[in-house]
């Protein structure tokens, strides 16, 4: 075994080796050398051995969750790996949500980001090397401090055990710190684990069931002012001039100043701000999208898939000929409209700014914009930035982008009051960013034999890595201008448009099937609208268009629909295998008189899914009554938290699949909250059975993957139960 | 001067008699269980009890509980001392982002308060006014049916050995 001096980042870097070549400790900024102190706890006596935990006097286990908290579970997920090699039970451990440092990076994206269902899988082994060192350090100090070999030491949730006697971890933690570490202590195999796998329950339900779990919005700061910012009808127009002489004079306004995204109105409370705001009067610039509805973005779309002369990737073989020897060969259209997020908890951030320091508390999916964006606004050093995370009450790629933050961190600078920001609902669906919308035309050919052997797709819609870089990089890249940031974003927007496609905008659109004629072209179109990733990203459209025709080719050439796709996915084993395992179930469903199955599949954030939705029309409605979904995630670490994401997804995808749209009237959205942007309710959710392939691999995600084959799996079903083919979301009867 | 029960103590307020309920009790009251979603009565995340029912609080004007008994979800139970709906949710693992919940247990309260035993048809009913964007519908109903009267004396058939 190698063992080196016991310092946290030499600890670390070799943790990250021993698991894999997991890469850890990437630094942003790359200009300091010395690693910046640990944002952790100062508890008298309490030892810090790593970034990740804390070993307190008392014995409690302290654990810091490096990635955010927006429901997926991911405190109880990332807690079960570090406490099952460690040995203690995660529903045992004190949860602190992490703030931002190097050693917190999710080691997938080198920066401190949650998405792309990436948790588990990232951290799966540095996570339970992380424990395992730990563990091995603290066995090592008890036998000193005994007196007995190693080898005659056990631990049981958190005590070393040495016949019969147990003694907590914190009695040896003295002895830890003078001790050089084990760098890749053994993990346990796979039949040994006791908390992986295993059912458990979350660590946040008892704070998030008694109203104690603190979101972004519950924060309270001595002097804390509210500030609702009153925002253009059509995203980006800037305000030219505006009155807020009455707002003014209304009860508890203190402030009115101008930000970047519109007129702030300030005030003692919420309810004060929110109501002042609507006494502002503002003049807003005209902009292109002013000209834009629905139905023109869509024409433009068509326009574009009409022309046809996007960019190529991939295109393979040769499409056209293929399609001209092919005995079945179908052309279809589908549609997927703007969206908006719409988390519980509205968009809000508090900044605290106290001469050279500033204090930020907000629930964001990516902690490393915070010190960066704020110390920009605020002119202060980035180190000076002290970051609170919070829950997230709810994030679906909403709480990726952090505007808010500019937001908050301008009015605090120009009031000079500790500033809590609060979007609307109305700002949460009217302002975006939004889901992409998405026009796609497949045309796919069939051989005799019933094997697919061409696949020509094409999408047109905006892109959205332009406006992550807007909103990134000025977080990311202290020296890049205001001005810089746009050339950089306006420049990927040309490359996207001309060279290479953007890959949120096609992914999911022809990778499942086995077709060796493949091309797929993609012409962006660029509106002007905010555009950023909402849960499963692209597959959330794309899934839709493919999995839709993939059903129509097999009715079309009279196989039935598992089948069909079993004969076309031989090069997905593991997806072709989930197909097979759902298709085994669904035939042995027997749904009453009236209730019709349909049938989807989908691979999407490493993991594969199957759907079969259940559904009749009655009376012109399309009702969901039950939905069985079978997927293969590698190892499931909590198995109840993969089938609660399956669930998860499933309604959310619902609500898309059934209601969600947002259209465009003279550039403005018309829709503005729960009245007409309706969200799937308890009377018409769906009973789901989830089944899970335990396939031995190590994990791949759950957050997302559960959504995209839900939306054609209920066309599909409408299909066998109408007749019609449904190739627009929402969907709606003729 | 507003005065009203706030979880059994009394308090008053000098608040604008419009301001909201939900207002008041998160930003003069200081308690932040009950949340703001939609500020239209549309999404049930600021749902309290006004003297036993469950009542959308960003839209229910403060001067219309003067004399009257608010419960929040902190005076429903606390971490050390759960309502058997907040030990359900724990148990069954219903929460996901959790924002919404103190909503949903304070609405599934106020029903089995009035229907100690509902049937599925009437917890749709009872709960379609809350929004769950997390889509923990079905864990909800399930934790509901658990702390159901009958599934209550059944469990407690079960743990003596007893007969139902």
């Amino acid at each position: 075994m190698n063992t080196v001096n016991v310092s946290r980042r030499r600890f670390l870097q070799s943790s990250a080796v021993a698991g894999g070549g997991l890469v850890v400790g990437f630094t942003l900024s790359g200009c300091s050398s010395a690693p910046a102190p640990l944002p952790v706890a100062t508890t008298e006596g309490a030892w810090t051995p790593n970034a990740f935990l804390q070993v307190l006097p008392d014995n409690t286990i302290r654990f810091y969750t490096a990635r955010s908290e927006m429901g997926q579970g991911v405190t109880t997920g990332l807690s079960t790996l570090v406490g099952e090699e460690l040995d203690v039970n995660p529903l045992d451990m004190e949860i602190r949500l992490a703030s931002v440092h190097e050693d917190y990076v999710n080691p997938d994206f080198g920066m401190q980001g949650t998405g792309g269902s990436s948790s588990i899988h990232a951290h799966y082994l540095q996570l339970r090397q992380v424990g395992a060192n730990t563990r091995a350090l603290i066995l090592e100090a008890a036998a000193q401090d005994l007196g007995v070999p190693t080898n005659a030491l056990t631990t049981d949730n958190g005590f070393v055990i040495h016949g019969d006697a147990r003694y907590p971890y914190a009695q040896f933690v003295n002895t830890a710190q003078t001790l050089t570490i084990t760098a890749d202590a053994p993990l346990k195999p796979v039949t040994e684990f006791q908390y992986i796998g295993k059912e458990t329950r979350r660590v946040d339900a008892i704070a998030k069931s008694t109203g104690t779990a603190e979101f972004g919005l519950d924060v309270d700061v001595p002097g804390m002012h509210y500030a609702v910012v009153v925002r253009p009808p059509v995203a980006r127009a800037k305000a030219l001039s505006f009155d807020a002489s009455a707002a003014k004079t209304m009860s508890g306004v203190t402030d009115v100043v101008e930000v970047g995204s519109g007129v702030a109105v300030v005030a003692k409370t919420f309810w004060q701000a929110q109501q002042a705001a609507k006494n502002v009067a503002v003049e807003w610039e005209s902009v292109a999208l002013d000209r834009v509805s629905t139905a023109s973005l869509r024409a433009d779309y068509a326009a574009a898939l009409d022309a046809g002369d996007g960019v190529e990737a991939p295109n393979d073989g040769d499409v056209a000929s293929a399609l001209s020897g092919a005995v079945t060969t179908l052309q279809a259209e589908y549609w997927a409209p703007l969206l908006s997020h719409s988390p519980m908890e509205p968009v809000n951030a508090v900044v605290r700014i106290e001469g050279e320091y500033a204090d930020v508390w907000t629930g964001i999916q990516f902690p490393s914009a915070v010190p960066g964006l704020v110390s920009r606004v605020a002119d202060i050093p980035t180190e000076n930035v002290r970051f609170h995370q919070c829950y997230l009450g709810g994030g679906f790629g909403r709480r990726g982008t952090p505007t808010h933050l500019v937001e908050a961190t301008q009015i605090a600078v120009a009031t000079g009051k500790p500033i809590q920001l609060v979007w609307t609902r109305e700002n949460d669906i009217q302002q975006g960013p939004f889901r992409p919308a998405s026009l796609m035309r497949i045309k796919a050919g069939v051989d005799h034999d019933g094997k697919l052997i061409a696949w020509d797709a094409a999408r047109a819609g905006g892109d959205i890595s332009p406006d992550t870089f807007r909103s990134l990089l000025p977080a990311l890249y202290s020296w890049m201008g205001d001005g810089m940031v746009e050339g950089v974003a306006n420049i990927s927007e040309w490359y996207f448009e001309n060279f290479v496609t953007d890959e949120s905008s096609t992914e999911g659109l022809f990778e499942d099937y086995d077709h060796p004629n493949t091309r797929v072209t993609h012409m962006t179109v660029d509106h002007e609208l905010p555009l950023t990733f909402w849960r499963s990203v692209g597959h959330s459209s794309t899934a839709f268009a493919k999995e839709s025709m993939i059903d129509e080719l097999a009715h079309a050439a009279g196989v039935d629909e598992v089948t069909f796709r079993l004969q076309n996915t031989r090069n997905n084993p593991r997806l072709n295998n989930v197909i097979r395992v759902a298709g085994e179930h669904m035939a042995k469903m027997n749904p009453p008189a009236g209730h019709f199955l349909g049938f989807a599949a989908h691979h999407s954030f490493r993991t594969d899914v199957a759907e079969i939705a259940e559904v009749s029309v009655e009376a012109g409605k399309i009702r969901v009554h039950k939905v069985t979904c079978v997927l293969d995630c590698g190892q499931a670490v909590n198995p109840d938290i993969v089938r609660a994401q399956m669930e998860g997804g499933i309604v959310y995808g619902l609500t898309a699949a059934l209601y969600g749209e947002l259209n465009l009237s003279q550039g403005a959205i018309t829709e503005s909250n729960f009245h007409d942007y309706p969200i799937l309710r308890m009377d018409e959710s769906p009973e789901i059975e989830v089944i899970i392939i335990d396939s031995g691999t190590q994990p791949t995600g759950v957050g997302e993957p559960g959504l995209p084959p839900i939306a054609p799996a209920v066309a599909n079903a409408v299909f066998k139960a109408t007749g019609q083919r449904l190739r627009d979301l929402p969907l709606k009867l003729a | 001067m507003i005065e009203f029960t706030l979880n059994e103590q009394q308090v008053s307020t000098d608040v604008s008699p419009d301001t909201p309920l939900l207002w008041v009790v998160r930003d003069n009251f200081k308690l932040k269980g009950s949340k703001f979603g939609c500020g239209a009565g549309l999404c049930g995340a600021c749902t309290m009890h006004i003297d036993g029912v469950a009542i959308k609080t960003c839209v229910t004007p403060v001067a219309a509980v003067a004399g009257k008994s608010v419960t929040t979800i902190e005076g429903l139970g606390t971490p050390d001392d759960l309502h058997p709906l907040q030990a359900a949710w724990h148990e069954y693992a219903v929460p996901q982002c959790g924002y919404c919940q103190s909503g949903q247990i304070m609405a599934a309260a106020a029903l089995l308060e009035s229907n100690p035993n509902p049937s599925g048809a009437d917890i749709d009913a009872a709960m379609s006014g809350n929004i769950c964007r997390c889509g923990c519908y079905p864990r909800i109903k399930r934790a509901i049916q658990s702390v159901s009267e009958s599934a209550l004396a059944y469990d407690a058939t079960v743990t003596t050995g007893g007969q139902a």
